[in-house]
């Protein structure tokens, strides 16, 4: 019997290499630097969702608050996507490693409703990078995409390409840089939307490289 | 090839915009031509002395240039397959047929121009009075009157392009790029705004374009400002069509990407800033549509811009500063100006005459001057209609003899600048621009600021304060108001109707004696009269139309312009094809993780809302009957799922679902049933319990996203105290149901961690285990088909890998793929209704047979009262197994039950069987006709008349479950 091998709903770029248990693009866009923009598919990182009471200890204990989103010093990005909501993005296969952390957080916060569950297989995931990423969400999204509106660790849900999709605000080496996840079954329709709307600023595909976050 | 005449094509201007080392060829009506980049089509034709471009809508009459805008109504032609191109406007592209509209046999000899003999027939309105009877005649004039619509011609064969969208979120919206909008533009991104420069013509620079030497230094200096801010974006050949609640502004962008692509922009400005210049109003008197008459910003357009010199001897009506300065533009050009008749001297024109372009002119004082050029300077329209749109009402004003704006009306969101707003000198303009900018520019930032600290996604509160706050701005303070200086309003002679009558509306070939005679008619308002007499109504939308119209009527009624007012301005502003309003279509399409392998395999799509599913690989019936006889695997990922957590999960089961749960144990499934509060039937499916609070709900395919919200709907608005946590996973898993008498083998093959002995794993049952390697993987002991069933849910970015594992480990069990249609036969088959097939909007539980799962003894579930109630009223349709007498007849589903004339019921499911080769149906009948071994009368769709037999139970197979138990 094979090796299980994940994969995205998205078929990779060619040439198609395995990493972490997931078969992702190998592929290196041509260009570079802030004013490139590449589009790679992040389906593999690990994404764990909490609920816990909006205003409890836990939510203290996170620190993050909704609508925003920070990295802990593991370097996991613990996402504030709604009330009382919270999503984990970290590495490949983290998800049980995130267990201990999130079970000694929960008891030190006795009597409040915690519960945790793995959304890696369940979201489609992806990082729009570079400085003409704005733009092109403008012609698939509504949403005002100035600095003071979605600044870097914004994170909201809204209507990208008519597909019901969570945002965060994620800039990389000061250049401007979105993570966009939908629930998986749409994931190939988001990226090639994506793709679509990025032809007209020379967009690229960029494999993913972990841990990606 | 036409070449350049050389007494039209003037030599290089200061501020032409053709580019001589870049010629371009086409052609016009079949002939070829030849103009320059930078020419529009008709400047083009013009400088080869084409002085006729267009025949007018209802009387054929030979039409010229006008105003060389956009807004020229007697410049539309065909290019290509592209109808209603504003010929003054587009530009010239090497290759393109450009074609003159509704013409036969020729635009110099246009047969139709026989509509001129019946004028006294075709007046305004004509068509209420004409062409009525006999009635049954109608097909017969509509087909006359629609050779006669003066419309260009669209090939079905035209490829359809998809236009994008764009959304934009500019501080500060400006509409119109002349000095003004220029002006204001910089300053307000000066002030830390950022900047949405909106301007319809090729370029930037308004009127100073076709100005002086000491116009186009001013337009020099101020684009490059323009150009040297990073904050401004500059659209050109682009309109602002609308302004909507919340400053929402429709823009259309006609150019981009170097190409002629229509595009619309979805802005959202903080505050907008009107500054649309003026557009110059024709004079009303006889002959004033030949070819040849002109207003001044049209031959200083044509000279100045495109290097064409416009005529040869001209007559000038001049009432203001810019009718000086083309006469002084057109003796530079070489043109004779015989006469200028000033108007503020008591100068007028009294008729033009020619027939297919001007050959002489009458003045005031009855001197007939002959010519081929009547240029004429009477004055301006405001156009308003995106201040109308934010509810301002302008005011007439007699001493300048045009509207303003009234700035009390408008709200604070909306400033206006520019010629619009009053006169003056360039100077004084830009500072009046350059005020209203950084105004404009210091209420966008406090929007923003209350915008920033509303938005939790925003930083912190105090980061807010200084947001878009400039270098001019005192630091930690908001900005104080702008002072805005004042601007002049020039005197200006009231010139609208000559002493003759001639056109007001060109597009629509309206004239003053129409409309005097609809006021006559008792059309008195300007409303009526453009109603009547379609005046403004035309593609011009009453840009050159509007104001002369309402003076006609003012005259005609005995009241003044102020006392008649306007007609109302309506976006679009000028008009914008169907297919940039559509837009690219979103449609969201859904995929499972196995959809390569039904690729690769040759299933049939099924589209099922959003997703794509596989209905068949081949002959649907075979593959069922492999599932009976061997074992089929059908991919089930859309089934909905939900994963529940939580002490009181027990709690919101019996809630939501008819039958109780609060002894659910760990490791065993139910089958549910939820019905609204109307006792309809919702939604059915199956929960299990994981763990001590961990339970997974699955739901039909089409009601997921329904079945979530209203969880999330009584658990947040009615029982908020209850702690449940409610996550939608049906994506996150992928879901096969392994189907057949072979499926524990198979399983078993794959499977490790659990014992699947029917002993340890029984019907309604689940466990968790590895499958294929994937560990976290649930295995439902449950089906859908009555066969021996294990339904698989494996974490989908595994789903394809497993697939193909049993695939491969059941090659010699003979499994095979089974698709939808194969499944609604097999469940068919062994009796299972299907929400929203077998019920509808009005099926309550107690009809769909599910008296053995109502637990009306709970203490309260969504749809008890009804139920309850229906319980007591008695049950008057029920569900039933039918089976027509005739075994080869399958009824179409929704075929009607009838009892003589009455309808008794429908079929609601049927099929052939391949099991027991014959049909079988499931339909909702009368109670009275439920009983088993009823015959009912079925009425197929073509009117006979079949009949058919109740049968026991619903399954028509395996009723007592034997097979799905083993």
């Amino acid at each position: 019997m094979p090796e299980p091998v994940a994969r995205s709903p998205v078929a990779p770029a060619p040439p198609v290499v395995v990493k972490a248990g997931w078969e992702v693009s190998g592929r290196r866009a041509d260009a570079t630097g802030a004013s490139a923009l590449t589009l790679t598919d992040c389906t593999p990182l690990t994404k764990v969702q909490l609920r816990a009471p909006v205003d409890g200890e836990f939510a203290a204990s996170l620190g993050v608050p909704f609508g925003r989103a920070a990295r802990d010093p593991d370097g996991t990005l613990v996402v504030g996507s709604g009330p009382g909501e919270w999503l984990l993005l970290a590495a490949p296969g983290q998800a049980g490693g995130l267990e201990p952390m999130l079970e000694e957080a929960a008891d030190q916060a006795p009597g409040e409703s915690v519960t945790w569950v793995d959304l890696t297989h369940g979201r489609a995931l992806f990082r729009l990078y570079g400085s003409p990423a704005a733009r092109v969400l403008a012609k698939v999204c509504g949403i005002d995409w100035s600095d003071g509106i979605t600044p870097d660790g914004a994170a909201f849900r809204a209507s990208v390409a008519a597909l019901a999709t969570d945002v965060i605000r994620d800039d990389v080496g000061g250049a401007p840089s979105y993570l966009l996840h939908c629930e998986r079954s749409s994931g190939r329709y988001l990226f090639d939307a994506l793709l679509a709307a990025g032809a007209e600023f020379a967009i690229e595909i960029d494999g993913f490289d972990p841990p990606g976050i | 090839m036409s070449e350049p005449t050389s007494a039209l094509r003037l030599p290089p201007q200061p501020g032409e915009v053709i580019n001589r080392g870049e010629p371009l060829e086409f052609t016009w009506n079949g002939h070829p031509v030849r103009g320059y980049a930078g020419d529009t089509i008709v400047s083009a034709l013009a400088a080869t002395g084409e002085r006729v471009f267009s025949r007018s809508m209802k009387y054929h009459r030979p039409r010229g240039l006008l105003s060389a805008s956009f807004h020229d109504p007697g410049c539309m032609v065909q290019v290509g397959d592209e109808p209603n191109v504003r010929g003054a406007h587009r530009l010239v592209a090497g290759g393109i047929a450009v074609t003159s509209q509704n013409t036969w046999p020729s635009l110099r000899l246009d047969a139709k121009a026989v509509n001129r003999l019946a004028g006294r027939f075709l007046t305004a309105g004509f068509y209420y009075k004409t062409f009525m009877r006999p009635r049954f005649a109608w097909p017969a004039y509509e087909s006359v009157l629609r050779r006669f619509v003066n419309a260009g011609t669209v090939s079905p064969g035209t490829a359809h392009t998809r236009a994008e969208k764009r959304h934009a979120h500019p501080d500060v919206l400006i509409a119109g790029g002349g000095p003004a909008g220029m002006a204001a533009a910089i300053s307000a991104a000066r002030a830390g705004a950022s900047v949405l420069l909106v301007e319809e013509e090729h370029a930037l620079g308004g009127h100073l374009r076709w100005g002086s030497e000491a116009d186009l230094a001013v337009l020099a200096e101020l684009a490059g400002l323009v150009a040297a801010e990073p904050g401004i974006e500059v659209l050109t050949d682009a309109v602002a069509l609308g302004r909507y609640d919340g400053n929402s502004v429709a823009i259309l962008e006609r150019r981009h990407g170097g190409a002629e692509a229509e595009r619309l922009i979805r802005a959202r400005a903080k505050t907008m800033v009107v500054a649309p210049g003026l557009i110059e109003r024709p004079y009303v008197f006889a002959g004033n549509d030949l070819p040849g008459v002109m207003l001044s910003t049209a031959v200083r357009r044509l000279i100045n811009l495109y290097a064409v010199k416009p005529g040869q001897r001209a007559v000038v009506l001049t009432a203001n500063p810019d009718g000086d300065a083309a006469v002084a533009d057109l003796k530079r050009a070489g043109v004779e100006v015989v006469r200028v008749e000033d108007a503020r001297l008591g100068g007028d024109i009294v008729a033009a005459t020619g027939r297919t372009g001007v050959r002489a002119v009458q003045v005031a004082d009855g001197t007939r001057i002959a010519c081929d050029l009547l240029v004429t300077a009477v004055g301006w329209t405001a156009p308003t209609s995106l201040l109308n749109a934010a509810g301002d009402r302008p005011v007439y004003s007699p001493q300048a003899a045009r509207y303003f704006p009234d700035a009390a009306r408008l709200p604070e969101n909306v400033l206006v600048t520019g010629g619009i707003a009053g006169d003056g000198s360039v100077e004084e303009l830009t500072a009046h621009a350059a005020a209203v900018g950084a105004e404009a520019a210091r209420r966008a930032a406090r929007t923003a600021a209350a915008w920033i600290a509303a938005t939790p996604t925003a930083t912190a509160p105090e980061a807010a304060t200084t947001a878009a706050v400039g270098p001019d701005a005192e630091a930690g303070h908001e900005e104080s108001v702008r002072h805005i200086p004042e601007l002049p309003v020039d005197a200006h002679p009231a010139l609208f109707a000559g002493r003759t009558n001639g056109f007001v509306d060109f597009s629509e070939d309206v004239s003053a004696k129409d409309l005097r005679a609809a006021v006559a008619e008792g059309f008195r308002g300007a409303e009526l009269a453009k109603r009547f007499t379609t005046a403004t109504m035309g593609p011009l939308q009453g840009k050159l139309e509007t104001v002369n119209t309402v003076a006609v009527v003012a005259a005609a009624t005995g009241a003044t312009i102020a006392e008649t007012g306007t007609t109302t301005w309506r976006p679009p502003y000028v008009p914008i094809t169907l297919g940039a309003l559509a837009g690219r279509a979103f449609e969201p399409v859904r995929y499972s993780p196995m959809q390569p392998w039904h690729d690769a395999h040759g299933a049939v799509p099924l589209v099922a809302g959003a997703w794509i599913r596989p209905d068949r690989y081949g002959d649907a019936a075979a593959e069922a009957a492999n599932v009976r006889e061997h074992v089929g695997i059908i991919d089930v990922t859309p089934i909905g799922k939900l994963d529940l957590r939580g002490p009181d999960v027990p709690k919101l089961l019996n809630l939501l679902y008819v039958n109780k749960w609060s002894k659910l144990e760990i490791g065993r499934v139910r089958y549910g049933v939820m019905c609204a509060e109307d006792g309809v039937v919702l939604d059915d499916g199956v929960t299990g319990r994981l763990g001590e609070e961990h339970y997974l709900m699955s739901t039909t395919s089409s009601g997921a996203a329904t079945i979530w919200e209203w969880v999330e709907n009584w658990l947040q608005t009615e029982h908020p105290d209850w702690r449940v946590h409610v996550t939608p996973v049906t994506t996150g898993y992928a879901s096969m149901n392994v189907a057949g008498p072979q499926a524990r083998r198979l399983i078993e093959r794959v499977t490790k961690d659990v014992d699947l002995s029917n002993e340890a794993f029984p019907y309604m049952h689940v466990r968790t285990g590895t499958i294929a390697g994937v560990s976290d993987s649930v295995l439902w002991r449950i089906g859908f088909t009555g066969e021996l069933s294990y339904e698989i849910h494996v974490p989908a970015g595994y789903g394809l890998h497993v697939w193909e594992t049993l695939m491969a480990a059941g090659a010699d069990l003979g499994v095979a793929a089974f698709g939808v249609e194969a499944q609604r036969i097999l469940r068919l088959e062994k009796g299972h209704f299907i929400v929203g097939q077998d019920t509808d909007g009005l099926t309550k539980a107690f009809s769909a047979g599910l008296d053995w799962a109502i637990k009306l003894d709970k203490d309260d579930f969504a749809g008890k009262p009804e139920l309850a109630w229906q319980l007591a009223q008695g049950i008057t349709t029920k569900l039933v197994g039918l089976q027509p007498v005739d075994s080869s007849v399958v009824p179409e589903e929704a075929s009607l039950i009838v009892d003589g004339d009455t309808i008794a019921g429908r079929i609601t499911s049927s099929r052939m069987s391949p099991t027991l080769r014959r049909s079988i149906c499931l339909a909702q009948v009368e109670a009275r006709l439920a009983e088993p071994g009823t015959m009912v009368t079925v009425r197929l769709p073509s009117g006979g008349l079949i009949q058919a037999r109740v049968t026991p139970q619903h399954a028509h197979v395996d009723p007592d479950g034997g097979r799905m138990r083993a």
